[in-house]
């Protein structure tokens, strides 16, 4: 066991990295990777080989985590892929500013002001309609690879 | 329009009828030119759903122009008719009837065939709903217009309705193509029996003597004559009646078991598909009929006269007439049974023999057949013949199989077979092309009729066994020999199809193993020459891999490696997946020795060199050949990974026959043959010690399991990625081995196992396994402890091996900078593979190991919920802790002693609380609108990994081993499991379940609880109560039958907890029941009434399954004992709404007779709730059809 803490400590160390390598054959449906530079959550894998008696190789489809595109990539499943470091933060919403920023309340006390909110309409109104009526809002937002978003919305009750 | 059209009373004038009549024609003239189909449907649709619209619709038939105005006119007499039925004069019935069966005589000659079709099957329909009611009189008067029609008419279209009629009549009548007509399944049987016992039999004859009387004019003239048509419809009906189902006087015993419930019949369906070959079986009142007053011979001389004006113009091979004689002569090979007399199959024999005779030149010479089909003539006579050929294998023994053709030829029938099969495998080695042709379809036939000749072997039931006589077995290893060779040429030909998708292969390797089986059967046949061909063929291919080790590219000979170790194992060994290998194991040991002749096996016995053995050669040499597999460099150079799915397939297959069986194998099979030759058993015996004991628990035995446990290590290891390869060494090799316990320990006593498990425990290279297979290795190790000497040792064998991931998983869940490394991907790997270790050790608990498998769980328990909080975003590993915790509290709840059992469910309701409070309220956003259905299904997959650890605690209080009750610690188990419930049900929206397997557990959860638990749902607050009843409110209208049964299971349960309780002067369900005020003021309807509103609607006005009706019938009587008020003021609704008289005073009888009828009392005991059931039976059928359509 020595050996994996070691590594479990230089990585905590090494903290900033945006992706780690990780065999292709062990990432999952509903596991991240990262396809053409952009991260993403992968929704099938498949196997096959190069020929009949050659290795297996992964084929993967997944989704832009955040622009919602499909990507596919063909991995030879011994192999490393890059998977993304994803991830969240729990943030109440105090602000919806009408430059299209959200002012939201970090656990220490601060505010973090720099989020823009979503251009998509659908999106957008979700989160103005919770917010208008006066909901208490907590939102998560989801970071991997120098880009942020805001992926969910709870309720936690009205606003006092 | 149509209502206004027909008042009730007095007769419409012409001009009304001619309207009608104006109207449909329009509508179905529109629907044909697709303008306003809708408006079109709804016109025709309210002529069928009008009261009494018979006189338009013959108005209609007669007159109208449109063939399918008159087609819909006779569906609309149908429909109304079948729904109107009990209104019906018994005078109306019979005019309707004998209105559609003259109509059909009448206009014969039509030129517009379907709606003659139409109308006849309407005429049978009818006849079928009123067969019970009308007298043995009635019904022959309209057979008797049949009759006349079929035999007696002098005009060829009348005899031919007249036949189809019968068709649509047979049809309707035979269960299994029977029109539903909202009856029950007592009314179909009877109906069956009669016709069967009445009727069937004279139907057949006057097919018979309408194709007897057109058979000379066929024959005479040499162009197609009209009576061909009769001809051949008379052919299909005699088969129709032949397929029928026989139940009466087929003999005494089965008789009487089988028409018990009509239903079985879909067994004999289902099983009749594999081998495609139905066998006819009538009773012995069949046998002048069919055999003794030359009907076959009249048959076979029919078609032999056909056969000569293939070339004339009008007939080919697959002409109408030609091909329903075909079916026919096939079809009489499989008559078998009482039909025949107890005369040891002689006069069968002789049946057979006289039809083999006509139809041998449909496959004899062989070569010749398959010449001309290759030339392009149909080979649709050849395919029948080989139809023919597994119909005379189903009935009989191979010796009489292989005898009849002896009688008439110098060869058997058995060789014939052989060459014939030859044959096709030579075409199918000459055109290798992927698409489907005849070849394929003969060699799936023919296969089948091996199969079947050589299945019959050891099931005998004497125990004597039946050999093949020396030719067959030379045959066999003729044919076997072919195989192989097509089946070498063909994987080294395929080799070269580069890329294989293994979705897309999944659905042929079925195919392929159901094939392999019968190649299997037929090499054991000849097993003295297949087995040494295989380690020739084996050893060949050996040698040219060693010798082209280098430059040359040996894919094709690895292809062919694969393929003969696919064949191999399928001939040493059978399937032994699944929880009896046992059984099938003896059924093959005693195929192999039974097939080896006496010679050879004396042979080997006398000289006492096992080691020569065949078998024993062949498995050697094989994984002798595996072994190398060991070293690195023969592993580059030659074990691709797919030759190692095989060996590895191979080695899982015969180490489950071979390897170390117990001794309990070898006593159950000398049972088994006990009752065999004497001399012979006592040699076979020895013969067959001597070979399990081969690779037995002694030196050899270990020694083996040995090498198969490094190849496994190597297979899991040293293919890094190749996930079918590791699923197949996991799930299938290592899984089979540890089902045994007396390999378990052997297996815990070598060193290879244990540093399996020491790596497994200990080392980082097994992290990069696939997570799924790392649960099973989990699993498989554990199992292994099984061998152990004592339940000490065992439970320390498994903290060995589990105590350092689970007290790694506790010390990182300690970590203070754990929220943020947590979610680095290469810490959640590791998380994710420990968390599926300890679901895989979880799932393998057992009594022995139950202590150290608690003690795991228990200690990471806390772990469990920080994890839980940490990863609350990410849904794989929350499923996978949730199902952790699933299995782990499956496996243990039942043993758990008090104190244990109220740690373990504190536990699980934190778990919930936690996951609750998490996702209650939550929303994801995505712009991917499949990102947004993943994360639906993985809340799906949550809540019902939730939904299951409920019920795993609800078995606590149905199975306990613990020594003292858990009501000690003060734990009541439904009081937690309610409460869990109200934890849930929030997060079960109805959208959630549409997902069908949260449905069902759901529901089969909630109607555990309310049966069982009912006094708990008065406690429930009105929130939670709401939601539950919201949700058997949906569950009540959902599509699948199951989940009703479930909910109005629930609803009985509800309703007569409360009638009971309320009787003996209590609440009951307090004022859930009675009503109550809701927040806002209104007074709500007790639940009690709003679910007798809610049934009697669905029971009178939806459509629904009469399987269901019983199960209605249980939840309405407690419901209409509770609200008595409300039912009779809902039957007085009902009452009122009738505008129409006549319905109205048969609806109030209807109610009236629904709670008075057989005695029915107020209690709610066993006999009354079956009246009732009876009563609500006859109520709806009564009712049912009236109030529908109004």
């Amino acid at each position: 066991m020595s050996d994996e803490e070691h590594h479990f400590e230089s990585k905590a160390d090494a903290g900033a990295s945006k992706t780690y390598p990780q065999q292709a054959g062990t990432i999952r449906k509903n596991g991240y990777i990262v396809i053409k530079s952009r991260p993403c959550k992968v929704v099938e894998v498949s196997t096959s080989k190069t020929g009949k008696h050659g290795h297996a190789k992964c084929h993967f489809v997944a989704i832009d985590i955040f622009n919602g595109k499909k990507l596919e990539d063909i991995v030879p499943s011994s192999h490393n892929c890059d998977v993304p470091h994803v991830n969240r933060t729990d943030y109440q919403l105090i602000d919806i500013s009408e430059d299209g920023f959200v002012s939201l309340l970090t656990e220490n006390g601060n505010t973090k002001d720099d989020l823009r909110l979503p251009t998509d309409e659908n999106l957008l109104s979700q989160i103005k309609d919770g917010f208008g009526e006066g909901k208490d809002l907590v939102v998560s937002v989801m970071s991997a690879m120098g880009e942020e978003q805001i992926c969910a919305l709870k309720d936690i009750g009205p606003k006092n | 329009m149509h209502q206004q059209g027909h008042p009730n009373s007095g007769t419409p004038d012409l001009a009304q009828l001619q309207a009608v009549m104006n109207a449909i024609e329009i509508a179905c003239s529109s629907i044909q030119m697709h303008a306003n189909p809708a408006a079109a449907e709804a016109t025709i649709l309210s002529l069928c759903q009008s009261p009494r619209p018979y006189q338009a619709c013959q108005f209609i038939l007669e007159n109208s122009q449109v063939a399918n105005a008159r087609f819909q006119a006779a569906a609309a007499v149908r429909d109304a008719a079948i729904r109107e039925w009990t209104l019906l004069t018994a005078d109306e019935k019979k005019s309707l009837i004998s209105f559609c069966l003259c109509f059909v005589m009448q206009h014969a000659s039509s030129p517009e065939g379907y709606v003659q079709a139409k109308v006849s099957s309407v005429a049978a329909q009818l006849m079928k709903r009123g067969w019970l009611d009308f007298t043995a009189a009635e019904k022959e008067a309209f057979l008797d217009q049949v009759r006349q029609a079929v035999i007696g008419s002098h005009n060829l279209d009348v005899r031919y309705r007249g036949i189809n009629f019968l068709e649509s009549l047979v049809s309707e009548f035979s269960p299994s193509t029977s029109t539903a007509m909202g009856l029950a399944r007592e009314f179909h049987e009877q109906c069956r029996a009669s016709l069967e016992q009445d009727y069937l039999k004279t139907f057949y004859c006057w097919a018979q003597d309408a194709a007897l009387s057109v058979t000379n004019k066929i024959i005479e003239s040499d162009s197609a004559v009209p009576e061909v048509n009769v001809c051949s419809t008379a052919m299909r009906l005699m088969l129709q009646i032949l397929n029928w189902d026989f139940r009466y006087g087929i003999n005494a015993v089965k008789g009487a078991k089988s028409d018990i419930d009509c239903f079985s019949a879909e067994a004999r369906y289902e099983g009749a598909k594999l081998s495609d070959c139905l066998l006819v079986q009538p009773g012995p009142a069949w046998r002048d009929v069919l055999i003794t007053n030359g009907h076959i011979g009249w048959l076979l001389s029919l078609y032999g006269a056909l056969r000569q004006k293939f070339s004339c113009e009008g007939y080919w091979l697959d002409c109408p007439i030609a091909v329903s004689a075909r079916k026919l002569i096939v079809q009489f090979f499989t008559l078998t049974g009482a039909i025949f007399p107890s005369d040891n199959g002689q006069m069968q024999e002789q049946h057979l023999l006289q039809l083999l005779s006509g139809i041998v030149q449909w496959i004899n010479p062989p070569d010749a057949i398959a010449k001309a089909i290759n030339c392009g003539k149909s080979e649709s006579e050849m395919l029948d013949g080989c139809r023919a050929l597994l119909a005379i294998a189903t009935v009989t023994t191979p010796l009489v199989f292989d005898r009849l053709l002896k009688s008439i030829s110098p060869f058997g029938t058995i060789s014939l077979l052989s060459a014939l099969m030859c044959e096709v495998i030579k075409v199918l080695m000459a055109n290798c092309t992927e698409e489907e042709t005849w070849s394929w379809v003969a060699r799936d036939i023919l296969l089948d009729t091996w199969t079947t000749l050589l299945m019959k072997q050891p099931t005998g039931n004497t125990g004597q066994s039946v050999m093949l006589p020396p030719e067959g077995i030379n045959a066999a290893a003729n044919v076997f020999a072919l195989i192989v060779e097509s089946e070498l040429k063909a994987a080294s030909a395929s080799d070269f199809t580069v890329e294989s998708e293994s979705e897309y292969l999944q659905a042929s390797i079925t195919t392929m193993d159901e094939r392999l089986s019968s190649y299997a059967l037929i090499a054991r046949a000849a097993i003295d020459v297949t087995i040494p061909l295989l380690s020739r063929l084996f050893s060949e291919r050996f040698r040219r891999l060693h010798q082209g080790r280098g430059p040359n590219d040996p894919t094709e000979t690895l292809e062919e490696l694969y393929s003969l170790l696919l064949i191999t194992g399928h001939i040493l060994a059978d399937e032994g997946e699944g929880e009896m290998p046992l059984k099938k194991l003896s059924f093959f040991m005693k195929s192999y020795y039974i097939q080896v002749p006496n010679a050879i096996q004396a042979h080997f016995v006398d000289s006492m060199e096992i080691d020569k053995h065949p078998v024993i050669v062949l498995s050697s040499s094989i994984i002798s050949f595996a072994e190398q597999s060991l070293d690195p460099e023969m592993r580059a150079s030659i074990f691709s990974p797919r030759l190692m799915e095989a060996i590895i397939w191979f080695l899982a297959r015969w180490s489950g026959t071979y390897l170390m069986p117990s001794e309990g194998i070898a006593i159950s099979q000398d049972n088994y043959s006990s009752d065999s030759n004497h001399v012979y058993h006592l040699q076979s015996q020895s013969s067959r010690k001597a070979l399990l004991a081969y690779f037995g628990e002694g030196d050899r035995g270990k020694f083996v399991l040995d090498i198969i446990v490094r190849i496994s290590k190597v297979a899991v290891v040293s293919y890094p990625g190749e996930k079918d390869l590791q699923e197949l060494t996991c799930y299938q090799l290592l899984r089979g081995l540890v089902r045994r316990k007396n390999i378990c320990i052997q297996l815990v006593a070598l060193d290879s196992w244990h540093d399996l498990a020491n790596a497994f425990a200990n080392e980082r290279t097994l992290f990069s396994l696939n997570a799924v297979h790392q649960r099973s290795l989990a699993q498989t190790l554990i199992l292994s402890a099984s061998g152990m000497s004592n339940s000490e040792a065992s439970n320390q064998y498994v903290r060995d091996i589990m105590g350092h991931m689970s007290a790694y998983l506790v010390e990182m869940s300690g970590k203070n900078d754990l929220k943020n490394v947590a979610q680095q991907p290469d810490v959640m790997l590791l998380v994710s593979c420990l968390l599926e270790r300890l679901r895989g050790a979880a799932s393998a608990s057992e009594p022995r190991t139950q202590k150290a498998i608690y003690e795991m769980g228990f200690s990471v328990m806390n772990a469990v919920l920080v994890f839980l909080e940490v990863y609350k975003d990410e849904s794989a590993v929350v499923c996978l802790l949730l199902k952790f915790i699933v299995d782990w509290v499956e496996g243990q709840i039942i043993y758990l002693e008090a104190q244990e059992t109220a740690v373990v469910v504190n536990f699980c309701l934190r778990l919930l609380q936690l996951y609750s409070s998490h996702n209650i309220g939550k929303i994801s956003l995505s712009l991917s609108s499949s990102l947004l259905t993943e994360a639906k299904t993985e809340k799906y997959r949550d809540l019902r990994a939730l939904l299951q650890l409920l019920s795993n605690l609800c078995s606590k209080d149905l199975v306990d081993f613990s020594t003292d009750s858990i009501e000690t610690q003060g734990t009541n188990i439904s009081q937690v499991v309610y409460l869990g419930l109200h934890i849930v049900t929030p997060l079960i929206s109805l959208d959630l379940l549409k997902y069908p397997k949260l449905c069902h557990d759901y529901f089969s959860l909630l109607s555990h609880m309310l049966e069982v638990y009912p006094e708990m749902v008065a406690q429930l607050n009105s929130e939670a109560f709401a939601h539950v009843l919201g949700t058997l409110d949906f569950g009540l209208h959902h599509q699948d039958i199951e989940v009703v049964d479930m909910c109005l299971r629930a609803l009985k349960a509800l309703a007569s907890y409360h009638y009971k309780e309320t009787g003996s002067g209590k609440v009951g369900l307090g004022s859930q029941a009675t009503g109550y005020q809701d927040p806002d003021g209104r007074l709500q309807e007790g639940i009690l009434s709003r679910f007798l509103r809610l049934l009697l609607q669905f029971l009178l006005f939806v459509d629904y399954s009469t399987d269901i009706i019983s199960a209605a019938a249980d939840a309405l009587l407690p419901l209409i004992l509770c609200e008595q008020g409300l039912y009779q003021r809902l039957g007085n609704e009902l009452i009122e709404r009738q505008a129409n008289p006549t319905f109205r005073s048969r609806l109030a009888n209807a109610l009236q007779s629904l709670t008075s009828s057989n005695n029915l009392s107020t209690t709610l005991d066993r006999t009354n709730y079956q009246k009732f059931r009876k009563n609500l039976h006859n109520f709806l059928v009564e009712v049912r059809g009236f109030l529908r359509t109004m």
